[in-house]
This record gives structure tokens, C-alpha cells and sequence, in this order.
């Protein structure tokens, strides 16, 4: 696993002092934003407010002028003089009089309006033209609220008129008075407020005119441009925000309006300062907290980083040191303690682990891979003295003989008991500090003997193979020990741990095979070597190139000497070697599991061939030999019965050769395939009888029709008293389980008598003939007729 | 003394009439909302009357307590009215009725001659130095008139028979509206009319 911590330029601290600077920024610009949009609002609010206050000081001032106007009005109309003038019903003189004394008040209209509300007179200057048109307006109200006042416009200028009633001494009319509105007027407004006013006339002929204003002249030409009819006046940056007061009555004609303007930028300038202020206020925020963020990020970044390094440390399996930032009361500090734990735990974890990986529970020697690894080590130790040509080491490895049988037979307590035995024997024997003891799996050990040479390890062997002399004995069972013991050497036969070992065991199984009971390695016995690899590609060469040949060994009959079967054999004709013997590669293509293609290819062959044979009239059993990874293969049954629908031959022409030792490997899966081959009508056959160690009760079991006598016995039952006596018996024990025996290696005539004495009932050997061709066989068949018929 | 005596003359009159089979004409004054009104002034006007009628002596408006009294003056016309200033502060009484127009001049006590009302109208009196004194002075040119009570009753005896003008005025019609005008019949038998004044309340 590779575990690799990069810091990206977006390391995580930076992420957190981003993030909360961002959102610092987002809390901070929503902030202003309701700031400024409420500042706005209020301002606005509050100028209308001031704008509503000001309509009222405006009416205020418009009445207190008023006020003023009609006391002055009341003193003249009470005037003795001016009461006799008007009493005198001489219009011209009450003219004059209304002129005078109009004068005197300031007033530019003056007039004389009856009880019945008609006009009586007007000031000598003034026109009753000119107010006719308003008069009704302004008399109706005027007569009913006697302290109220008027306006109107006259003559294109807007008037405040006032009335007061004239007594002499009843009420005989009004005294009806117009003040003009004018500058004076409004620049008194706007000295008592903040406001600037214009006053504005709507004339029938000229909408929108402006009588008197307090405004700067660029936001008075823009008022007049715009006609008087503004919401907001746009002056230097600054927004004027207006509001219409009417002043007049709403007559139809003409109407009179003041324009009240309030400077928004007045209003909003302490709100701008706190805005300044919250600016200041948010950037050095964004300082503090920037600095806070990068604090923190730093407290949560660097135990990360060293909590890493600590992770990156426990990947390379030192689990030695101790977490940092332990001492921490916070998540870090719990997060370091469980990684602190971890640590431990690992630690723990792996010494158990390295303990199951490198040493064998049952016996408590060290393992296969523990053994490697010491072999190893001390390859590598000695490599450099080897140089000098001093250091040498050697492998003795040894297998129980028959321990699955001993499984099988006494249980697996008994089997482990038996391996613990074992053992104990092995670490019993003198060795030197430095050698090993092992037990490689299952019922195999090894001894690994540093300092040693060829000959002392063959010692060393021979010490062993004698302390398994005395038997094991448990409880009430004894069982013999035996054992095969390999040997090989260190720089002698191999140059590495690996190869040693394997020549070890190769060894060890020639010394099992060959019963020698010790065995030094020798190349010629390894399956494994370079010329038996560039056999097994040689081999395959030759199945496609058609390089095999079917070769027929016959069987006879002894009772009347016919040819009533034949084994079928493979022999290779190499291009370049010639025929090569089955010895030199059928035990090899059984280790490397290569025979399952020779196996097909000679039951194919056979099967062919069977068809051939009975064309030309021979009706022959052709046996085919089946090795044991042939009976560990569960479709075996299947590819033969195809093999015999291709040729269309029956399963009874045909007998399959079984040797004990293939059927005593896997005896259960054995049992299973020899079943269902015998099911679909396969005579079965047991090879090499005798040699094996399978029990009579289990032969019972198994469906098999003939019995195969090994050659051993046969060849020698002529010499051998005791190899006779068991041809015999064996012979004697087929026939009482109903089986047919054939006996193998008849290698002349006495022996043929003596079978057919014996009652044997089938002999196959060199007497009656080689293995020959295939296309041979016809032949010999008609030739051994003749001779047969000739001896009779 | 002057005035006992004339009650005594008129007493004799009265008699006298009774004798010519003269009657008594019961007004009963009502304003508009039919509640009785007083101060109405009642007369009736005929051609006859007119001949018979003489200026009175001994009219007076005086001024008490800043008011004028009587409110309300009836005279013939040529009566000529004096104009006694009882109060200690001086007054300046003035009219610009056109009937009669005249000023009496800041005064104390009673001025030296009497204002004579010789046209028949309403003079409408004021006081240039107090706004709120007014009175009015009903000048008739028949003997028989005369202003109803607090129960808006006026009673006119010794009216001989005849056709008349029933005339009624009240300072509450308007400035200037002059006494309504309706015809009536006197008989030599007392009556009593209902008069309904519309255009004036009663205070």
C-alpha cells in the first residue's frame, strides 16, 4: 500500500481561514446592505416626516400672516371714518375709501362685499374683473369661518385674501382684503427651517409657474423646466425630495401650491459617518479574524500533519512512538489517543500475527516460511565467506511414510500425537546453535544445518533415520516410524533458499520412491531441471505434431492361448532422439499433470483403433492405463464418454488400468470416479497389484473386475518360493472376490505353465510379445493364430 | 308728571271710542318656529291713521350701563327723541340709517337738542366707542302701534274700523329688511290675530 500525505496549495488551514473570512465577508456585506437600504428608507421617511412638519410651520406661518392681516383688516373696517364712507352708498367715495385704507395695511385688493355675498365695490386701482372670477371661492368659506383666510390667484399672483365683516352698527357687509404671497414670505420659511420653498402658480394660461423660490438657481431652472411637478429634485449629488402643499380652495381655475424641498443628503450625512465607522469596523474584523481563523486552523493542522507522519511511521511498521499532541484535552488530543491505541493494538496484532505466520501451533517449531526466512538469512550471512570457499550449509527434509494412512486409520489425534513425536526426535538430535528444526506442513520437516557439509548432513541424516528406529508407542498402539530423507547443499546443489529447498525435496522423494530411505540430491533426479522443462514443451510439441505412437501389448487367454485383449501404450518417436522409452517422460508427465493429455489421446487412439480392429474381426478389450490425476479429475467420465461417441465404440470394449498406489492417494474421490466409470460399462482394473499397501476390505468395495498381478512377482515366481506363493494367493483371492486376474512380466514359457497351472486366467508379457504398432497388431494377431493352430 | 298725565287723556279716549264703537286688535306675535317673540313691533297703517298721527312728546333713547334703552324705540314720525346719557363714561351715538342719519358727538349728560325722526323707517343706532351698543328706532306715521310683551302679545285698543295694513317688524329680519306687510280688517269688535314672523327667532 502506498500512503502518501501531499499538501495541496488548498492545504486544509487555508480552506478554514478562506472559509470563514468568506462568510465573515457575506455576514458583513448583508450587513451593509441592510444598513444602507434602511439607511435610505429612514432617511427618506424622516424627510418625509420633516417635510409633513413643515407643511404644518408653513400653514403656521401662512395663518400667523393671516392673523396679522385680518386685525389689520378689523381696525380699518372699525374705523369711524372708513364705516361713514362706506355707509355714504356713494360707490366712488367707498371706492377710494376701500383703496385708502387697503393702503394702509399693505393689502393690493381691497373690496366691499354686501350681506347677500355680491360685490359691492373694489379699490379704487383694483379691477372687478379680476376677482369676479375668484370671488365665489373665497367668499363662501371665508364668510363662514371668520378667522380663516383665503388663497387665490389674481391677476396671475397668488393672494392670500382675508374677510372681516363691517358693522354699522349691524353687520351691513365685508370687508374683503388680498396680500399678495411673496418672496418676503417664503424666504421667512425658509429661515425657520431646514426646507427651501417654491411657490408655484397654475395658472389657466401658464401651468407649472414659479412665483417665488428659495432654490439654487441650476435646481430652479430644473423645477421650471420640469413645470413645477416634481416627486424629487436632483441638486449638485444631492436629491431634494418635495411635497406638494395646495394652498388654494382646488378651484377649477387656477391654484396655488407650495413646493416644500428637503435635501436628502442632509438628512443622511450622521448615517454616512456610522457607515464609515462599520466599514472600519468590518475590515479590521476581517484582520481579527483572519488571524483567529489561521490560529485555529494551526491548532487543528499541525497535529493532523504530525498525526500523519505518525500513520506514514505505522505503515512502515514502527510501532515504537508514541503519538504526539496526547496531552490534548480536546477532539485532537482524543483522536491522537485512538491513534495511540491503534499503535499499540498493531503492535500487538502483529507479534501475535508473526507469531501464527512463523511458527507451527501443533508442534511448535518454527513454520515453512520462518524456515525460509532463516535459510535465507544465513545464505545471505555466509554469502560473503563463501566466497573463500569455507561456508557451506545443508537441508535435511524428511516425510513420514504411510502418515495418511496412519490418519485414516488412528485418527487424527493419533496423526498429530505421531507429529509431535516426531518432533520431539528431531529437536532431540545434537545440533549446533544456528540449526533449525521445522516443520514444513503436513507430515514434513526439514533441518536446517549451518556449517555443514555433504557428509555431515548425510550424518546428521543417518542419526535421524535411526532415532525413528525405535517405534512410537501411545496408549496400546505402536506404530513404526519411518521416513524419506532428502538432503541437499548450500552452495553444492543450489544457490538460493528457494532452489535448496526444492532439491531438498526432490531428494527427499526419490529416497521415499526408491525406498533408500536417505537420498543426497542429484540433478538426474529432479523433474524440475532444465532438461525436463524443454521435455514437457517437447511433449506438447509432440501431441501436435502427431509425434505419439499407439503401441498394443496383447493379452492371452489361457485357457485356449487366444489374443483376447491388449494394453494400450503411448511411445514417442521424436524427430531427432528417436523413439523415446515411456520411462524417460510418463513419470514426468504424472508430475506435472501432463498426463491427462496423454491419457485422452491414448483412449482416443484406442477407441479409433477398436473400430479398425473390428472391422478387420477382431473383437479385442483394449485396456488404457489411467494415472492418479486422471482419477482426481471429476470430468474425466465425461471426456471418455465423448472420446467413445466420436468413434462410436462401446464402453465394454474397453478396460481401465488403475494402479493401487492411484487409488490409495484420494481413496474417497478415487472410489467416486472408479463408480461412475464403472456405471457407464468401463471394465476397471487394478495395475501393479501387490505393490501397494490397499486393504482387502476396501478392495471389496470398489467395482472392479480384474486384477493386475505386478511383474515383480510374476517375473521372479520362478526363482522365488515366496513371490510364488503370492502369485498363487493372489490368484486364489481374485477368484474368491469374482474378479479375473491377469498376471504382467511373463517373460517365458515356464512361467506361462506355471500360471496356467495356477489358474490364472489372462497373461500379457515379452513370452507372447513387445508392445508393437498399433497398425502392427493385425498382423501378429493372424500370425500367433497360425502359430497356435500349428502347435495344437 | 307729564306722563300721568297723558295716561289720563288717554283713559278719556279711550272711553270716547267705546262711544264711536272703536275696537281692540290683539296681536299675537310668533317667530317662524311658532314660539311667541317679544319686542316684535306692531302697527297698523291705513290713510286715516296717518292723519290722525301726531309726534310723541318726551321720546327718549337713553344709554345705561353701556347699553341703550329701550332696545327697540317706537316713535311717529317728527317725534324728537332725546338721548340722556346716563352712564359716566361719555358715548358717540351715530346712524347711518337713511331714514335718519346723524352723530352725536362724544357727549356726557343729555345733549342740548333732541334728534328729530321726521321719515318713516328703521334707524339703526350704534356707539362709535362701544361696538356693542346697538338699538333701533322704528319710526310710524299711525297712532297705532305698539312692541309685544315677553308673551309676544301686543294689544292696540281703540282702533276704529276700517281696512288697514298689519305691519310687523323685529331686529332680528335682516339689516336693512324693512316691517312686513299684510291687510286686516279691523270691526268695531275686539279681535285677535296670530301673527306668524318668519325670517326672525326669538333670542
Amino acid at each position: 500500500m502506498k500512503f502518501q500525505w501531499r499538501p495541496t496549495r488548498w492545504g486544509l488551514s487555508s480552506r478554514i481561514v478562506a472559509l470563514s473570512l468568506l462568510l465573515l465577508l457575506l455576514v458583513q456585506a448583508a450587513v451593509f446592505s441592510v444598513v444602507r437600504i434602511s439607511v435610505e428608507q429612514s432617511a427618506r421617511h424622516q424627510v418625509a416626516q420633516e417635510l409633513q412638519v413643515g407643511e404644518r410651520v408653513w400653514r403656521r406661518l401662512l395663518e400667523q400672516n393671516a392673523q396679522q392681516l385680518r386685525q389689520g383688516a378689523s381696525v380699518l373696517a372699525a374705523d369711524f371714518g372708513f364705516r361713514a364712507a362706506v355707509s355714504s352708498g356713494d360707490i366712488a367715495t367707498i371706492a377710494s375709501a376701500l383703496e385708502n385704507n387697503g393702503a394702509r395695511i399693505g393689502a393690493t385688493i381691497t373690496a366691499l362685499v354686501d350681506t347677500s355675498m355680491a360685490l359691492r365695490a373694489v379699490g379704487e386701482t383694483g379691477d372687478a374683473n379680476d376677482l369676479t372670477p375668484v370671488l365665489d371661492e373665497l367668499v363662501g368659506p371665508l364668510s363662514r369661518d371668520a378667522q380663516g383666510s383665503q388663497v387665490a390667484v389674481v391677476d396671475g399672483v397668488p393672494h392670500q385674501f382675508v374677510m372681516v365683516p363691517m358693522k354699522a352698527p349691524v353687520l351691513v357687509g365685508y370687508v374683503l382684503m388680498g396680500f399678495p404671497i411673496n418672496q418676503k414670505l417664503v424666504d421667512d420659511m425658509r429661515a425657520i427651517s431646514d426646507m427651501h420653498l417654491a411657490l408655484i402658480s397654475d395658472g389657466a394660461g401658464a401651468k407649472g409657474r414659479i412665483v417665488a423660490a428659495t432654490l439654487p438657481p441650476e435646481a430652479l431652472q430644473e423645477l421650471q423646466q420640469r413645470q413645477g411637478d416634481v416627486d424629487e429634485l436632483p441638486d449638485h449629488g444631492d436629491v431634494l425630495i418635495a411635497r406638494s402643499v395646495r394652498l388654494d380652495t382646488g378651484a377649477a381655475v387656477g391654484g396655488v401650491r407650495t413646493l416644500l424641498l428637503r435635501s436628502l443628503s442632509d438628512v443622511v450625512a450622521p448615517f454616512r459617518q456610522a457607515q464609515v465607522a462599520l466599514a472600519w469596523i468590518t475590515a479590521l474584523g476581517v484582520v481579527l479574524f483572519g488571524i483567529g481563523s489561521v490560529f485555529v486552523a494551526r491548532r487543528v493542522t499541525t497535529p493532523l500533519r504530525a498525526l500523519v507522519a505518525a500513520t506514514r511511521r505505522l505503515g512502515l511498521g514502527q510501532y515504537d512512538v508514541p503519538m504526539e499532541h496526547m496531552d490534548r484535552q480536546d477532539e485532537i488530543g482524543g483522536l491522537a489517543k485512538a491513534f495511540d491505541q491503534m499503535r499499540i493494538d498493531i503492535g500487538t496484532q502483529q507479534i501475535e500475527i508473526r507469531k501464527l505466520a512463523y511458527w507451527d501451533r501443533l508442534t511448535g517449531l518454527p513454520n515453512r516460511a520462518r524456515f525460509r526466512e532463516a535459510l535465507q538469512q544465513e545464505i545471505d550471512s555466509q554469502g560473503a565467506v563463501a566466497e573463500l570457499g569455507r561456508g557451506s550449509l545443508a537441508v535435511v527434509m524428511l516425510d513420514i511414510d504411510r502418515f495418511k494412512h496412519v490418519n485414516d486409520v488412528l485418527g487424527y489425534s493419533f496423526g498429530d500425537l505421531l507429529l509431535d513425536a516426531v518432533a520431539k526426535r528431531l529437536t532431540q538430535q545434537d545440533l549446533r546453535t544456528g540449526d533449525m528444526v521445522a516443520r514444513l506442513g503436513g507430515d514434513e520437516f526439514a533441518v536446517l544445518l549451518t556449517q555443514s557439509d555433504a557428509a555431515s548432513a548425510l550424518a546428521v541424516a543417518q542419526r535421524i533415520a535411526k532415532s525413528f528406529e525405535l517405534p512410537l508407542a501411545f496408549d496400546d498402539q505402536t506404530v513404526d516410524l519411518s521416513a524419506g530423507i532428502g538432503v541437499a547443499c548450500w552452495p553444492l546443489h543450489a544457490d538460493d533458499a528457494d532452489t535448496l529447498l526444492s532439491r531438498a525435496e526432490v531428494a527427499m522423494y526419490a529416497a521415499k520412491s526408491k525406498t533408500t530411505g536417505i537420498q543426497l540430491y542429484d540433478p538426474a533426479l529432479d523433474s524440475s531441471s532444465a532438461q525436463t522443462l524443454s521435455l514437457l514443451t517437447e511433449l506438447r510439441h509432440a501431441i501436435d505434431h502427431d509425434e505419439l505412437r499407439l503401441f498394443l501389448q496383447p493379452k492371452i487367454r489361457l485357457v485356449d492361448n487366444a489374443v483376447v485383449a491388449a494394453e494400450a501404450l503411448v511411445r514417442w518417436q521424436h524427430p531427432v532422439r528417436g523413439l523415446v522409452p515411456p520411462l524417460e517422460f510418463i513419470p514426468f508427465a504424472e508430475q506435472t499433470g501432463f498426463v491427462r493429455q496423454l491419457t485422452l489421446w491414448v483412449f482416443d487412439r484406442a477407441a479409433a483403433l477398436c473400430g479398425q480392429l473390428r472391422a478387420q474381426g477382431l473383437s479385442l478389450r483394449l485396456s488404457v492405463n489411467l494415472s492418479t490425476r486422471d482419477m482426481l479429475d471429476v470430468d474425466l467420465p465425461a471426456r471418455l464418454e465423448q472420446i467413445l461417441q466420436r468413434h462410436d465404440a462401446p464402453a465394454e470394449s474397453f478396460c481401465l488400468e488403475i494402479t493401487e498406489s492411484a487409488i490409495m492417494d484420494e481413496p474417497q474421490r478415487a472410489l467416486a470416479t472408479l463408480n461412475t466409470l464403472s456405471q457407464r460399462g468401463f471394465a476397471l482394473s487394478i495395475d501393479d497389484f501387490g505393490t501397494g499397501y490397499s486393504s482387502l476390505a476396501y478392495l471389496k468395495r470398489l467395482p472392479v473386475d480384474e486384477l493386475k498381478i505386478d511383474k515383480s512377482f510374476v517375473m521372479n515366481m520362478q526363482e522365488d518360493e515366496d513371490d510364488a506363493k503370492i502369485v498363487r494367493s493372489t490368484i486364489d483371492l481374485a477368484h474368491n472376490l469374482g474378479l479375473t486376474v491377469v498376471a504382467e512380466g511373463v517373460e517365458n514359457g515356464r512361467i506361462l505353465e506355471q500360471l496356467r497351472d495356477l489358474a490364472c486366467d489372462e497373461a500379457q508379457g515379452y513370452h507372447m510379445a513387445k508392445p508393437m504398432a498399433a497398425d502392427a497388431f493385425a498382423h501378429w494377431c493372424q500370425r500367433w493364430r497360425e502359430t497356435q493352430a500349428v502347435a495344437v | 308728571m307729564r306722563r300721568a298725565y297723558r295716561l289720563l287723556a288717554c283713559v278719556a279716549a279711550l272711553l270716547a271710542c267705546r262711544v264711536a264703537a272703536a275696537g281692540t286688535v290683539q296681536v299675537q306675535v310668533q317667530d317662524g318656529a311658532g314660539k311667541s317673540l317679544a319686542d316684535a313691533v306692531v302697527f297698523l297703517e291705513s290713510r286715516e291713521a296717518r292723519a290722525l298721527a301726531k309726534p310723541l312728546q318726551g321720546a327718549e333713547m337713553a344709554q345705561k350701563a353701556k347699553q341703550f334703552d329701550p332696545t327697540v324705540l317706537v316713535v311717529t314720525a317728527g317725534t324728537a327723541v332725546s338721548f340722556p346719557n346716563r352712564d359716566t363714561v361719555r358715548h358717540h351715538v351715530y346712524s347711518f340709517s337713511p331714514n335718519k342719519t346723524f352723530e352725536l358727538k362724544l357727549y356726557s349728560g343729555v345733549p342740548a337738542n333732541p334728534v328729530v325722526f321726521d321719515k318713516t323707517g328703521i334707524a339703526v343706532l350704534g356707539c362709535n366707542i362701544h361696538d356693542a351698543m346697538t338699538a333701533w328706532v322704528v319710526v310710524v306715521d299711525t297712532p297705532y302701534f305698539g312692541r309685544s310683551s315677553a308673551s309676544g302679545a301686543v294689544a292696540l285698543t281703540q282702533v276704529p274700523p276700517g281696512n288697514y295694513r298689519l305691519r310687523v317688524w323685529h331686529p332680528a329680519l335682516p339689516v336693512g329688511a324693512p316691517a312686513t306687510d299684510q291687510a286686516l280688517v279691523v270691526t268695531a269688535a275686539d279681535q285677535v290675530v296670530s301673527y306668524r314672523l318668519p325670517g326672525a327667532t326669538g333670542p
